[in-house]
């Protein structure tokens, strides 16, 4: 029993890790682009970013579910090789990733807005290509927002529900989340359990404001 | 490292000659001169820094020519504009714009070196800047952040250094010495100069051609002891 | 000596790729409020057979899509009917059987009992308000609605009744006072602490509470999981389920 309720935990904080990995470069890269150019249809790109915030998490999973599923757009290029997202960490991953990235893109997004461009023209007066400028002056300012985004993104995805029930299914051991394994322990009465996970749950989630909190007073 | 040619007696050549419309007014320089050091002389709001920026590929001017030592970087007829990394410029502005991120060393070494005649050791060497090296940039006095932007600007081996109002924010002891440095810099180093300023006694000093602007016209130009109050 | 090595350790990799690529597997895809007994009995299967029984839970309509999706389950237990048929066309064909059955409890707060005589004790105007999983959506909730409506009694009470999310929302309702009344199942019942049974509906004359179950083309362990389905209805997996509340409905 005991075994069980920890592997969850440990589960649940390696995918939110790993999605939070996973999430950074698009995330960043989008932030960046949002923050810097103006371009035909940018509002039609904003708004798909935001989408996994407004839209109910059920309904981004039933999103997923179709465009993941063996009968989907993306399920049924990876059918022949034997892939299979759906019912596996793959997909508990890819819905946090998924649920994460806009909050990551609206706080990096703000954070790129504050760098002032006048040291990136500074940086180019001084000779530095593009990736230079961004890699040593944009993204080092920018840093303390990406952080604190990145932060909000590994957050959301440790109490990400609607999606991953919907895509990845509650299966112990292998998808069952903390926050799947709440639902699934109260569904069936097993509320001992059930309050176990919440403690582990809120336990996490101070820890990260903790951290969270940390860097944004260092210095 | 493509050495730049150096003429430390020859006065190079600069052709500002563009309009330039931001706003409500418009700077047209028309000038196409030799010279060691240039001032853009006028009160603020008449458009030196307009220039300088425009010098710099900061600012687009709609249309005319911009060359410095016969090289193009500017030019509205051909098309030509040379992107600001390309210009092999120093510029330092009036905010210096250093590097909160980065110590003295790095803001200084950020641009690859171009001569070997303005590495690290000549310069913290020409501006007294060995005992700062390793210092965060936030902590330094207003005169030792100009000489680590003047630093920074000349380790790149510049064509030619942009300077707006550079001793705004230095004290007036030391003044003096950062005038004496950038005589140095004009004529030992060889690099050409384009300061703004609205000092006639720093334009004397510094400059063997004057600028006066008003609202964005060219009112004078000449010797600064023919034009300058 | 490093060659006698290398090679064990070539044999016993090659054996344990031989190993899980023979260990059978069976993807079951279960109503949520089979989650706990289902486990037990997965783990009873895989002592018996040695095959891997992998039980996936949430709410059958959520289940139900993502069959349709193309997820490869392999057996499927509704918690009714209506799910069960929205996936027909995933069905191997004649293997759908009615598989368990549960029953109706009206439950009160553990410390304000009372007994129950019949439903239409429901119509006593001193019960404010009657929580059930919302008849449009919650199975149980559906067929509560059907027996309320058959007892002809539904009009008169369904002013009162507060539609849940799902029977436990239901049931906490009734544990904290914010209900007075829940209609849950029996099974439900087990497990409640500050809730327990007014009346339990008789299986005559109650609604026929189905879960059905189903072997499904998409699996990928087809054989095992006819075998897993067909042990489920024996005597051994039954008795698991009868432990737990719920009613094996046996071979026909």
């Amino acid at each position: 029993m005991e075994r069980e309720i920890l592997d969850i935990a440990i589960f649940t904080t390696i995918a939110a890790l790993a999605a939070t990995i996973v999430m950074l470069p698009p995330g960043i890269a989008l932030a960046w682009v949002l923050a810097r150019h103006r371009f035909r249809g940018k509002a039609v790109v904003e708004t798909l970013a935001s989408l996994p915030l407004v839209m109910p998490p059920v309904a981004t999973g039933l999103l997923l579910l179709w465009l993941v599923g063996r009968r989907g757009p993306v399920g049924r290029m990876l059918e022949p090789f034997g892939l299979e997202i759906v019912f596996t960490p793959v997909a508990v991953v890819l819905a946090m990733a998924i649920m994460g990235l806009p909050l990551l893109v609206r706080t990096a997004r703000a954070g790129f807005e504050q760098v002032t461009r006048r040291y990136e023209q500074m940086a180019e007066t001084l000779g530095a290509r593009p990736w230079r400028v961004f890699t040593t002056i944009t993204l080092p300012l920018a840093s303390r927002n990406i952080l604190a985004g990145a932060l909000l993104g590994f957050t959301r995805a440790l109490g990400e529900f609607g999606a991953t029930i919907v895509v990845a299914g509650s299966i112990p051991g292998r998808t069952r989340t903390l926050a799947v394994g709440i639902y699934t322990y109260t569904e069936t009465g097993q509320d001992a359990r059930a309050a176990v996970l919440l403690v582990i749950s809120v336990a996490l989630a101070f820890g990260a404001a903790l951290v969270a909190n940390r860097l944004a007073h260092v210095d | 490292m493509r050495e730049p040619v150096r003429d430390t007696r020859e006065s190079p050549r600069f052709e500002l000659r563009f309009s330039l419309t931001q706003g409500t007014f418009t700077v047209a320089p028309d000038l196409d001169i030799s010279a060691r050091a240039v001032a853009l002389f006028g009160p603020s709001g008449s458009g030196k820094t307009s220039i300088l920026e425009a010098v710099a590929g900061l600012r687009t001017p709609q249309e005319g020519r911009i060359a410095v030592r016969e090289r193009v970087l500017f030019d509205s007829e051909t098309h030509t504009n040379v992107a600001v990394r390309e210009r092999h410029l120093g510029y330092v502005p009036q905010d210096l714009l250093l590097f909160p991120h980065l110590d003295v060393r790095q803001n200084i070494t950020y641009a690859p070196p171009r001569r070997s005649d303005l590495d690290v050791p000549n310069l913290t060497h020409l501006l007294g800047l060995t005992p700062l090296m390793d210092r965060k940039v936030s902590g330094l006095s207003g005169g030792e952040r100009q000489r680590v932007a003047l630093a920074r600007a000349l380790h790149s081996g510049p064509d030619v250094l942009l300077l707006d109002e550079p001793l705004a924010a230095v004290d007036l002891a030391r003044r003096r010495l950062i005038l004496e440095t950038l005589v140095t810099i004009r004529d030992d180093l060889g690099v050409p100069l384009i300061y703004v300023t609205h000092s006639p006694d720093e334009a004397r000093a510094v400059a063997d051609y004057a600028i006066v602007l008003e609202e964005g016209r060219v009112v004078a130009a000449g010797p600064p002891v023919d034009v300058l109050p | 000596m490093t060659r006698h090595w290398a090679a064990v350790l070539v044999f016993v990799a090659a054996a344990a790729a031989c190993a899980s690529a023979q260990r059978q597997e069976v993807l079951v895809s279960a109503a949520a409020s089979l989650a706990d007994v289902m486990t037990q009995v997965a783990r009873a299967y895989e002592s018996r057979s040695g095959v891997r029984v992998t039980v996936n839970t949430g709410a059958s309509n959520t289940l139900a899509r993502q069959i349709i999706a193309g997820a490869s389950v392999d057996v499927f237990i509704s918690a009714d009917e209506t799910q069960m048929d929205s996936v027909r066309g995933e069905i191997v064909p004649g293997t759908r059987v009615d598989f368990l059955s549960n029953q109706l409890a009206i439950a009160v707060a553990a410390d304000r009992p009372r007994t129950m005589r019949t439903a239409r004790d429901l119509t006593d105007p001193a019960i404010k308000r009657i929580a059930m999983g919302d008849p449009a959506a919650v199975p149980a909730g559906v067929y509560a609605k059907a027996y309320l409506e058959k007892l002809g009694i539904w009009s008169q009470i369904s002013a009162r009744v507060v539609p849940s999310a799902s029977v436990r929302v239901a049931l906490a309702a009734v544990e904290n006072g914010a209900a007075d009344v829940a209609i849950v199942y029996k099974t439900d019942l087990a497990s409640a602490r500050r809730a327990t049974l007014a009346l339990a509906i008789p299986v005559s004359e109650g609604p026929r509470i189905v879960y059905p179950a189903a072997i499904l083309r998409g699996g990928r362990h087809r054989d095992a999981a006819m075998r897993f389905l067909s042990w489920l209805r024996d005597a051994e997996a039954s008795a698991l389920f009868q432990a737990a509340g719920f009613i094996p409905l046996g071979r026909k």
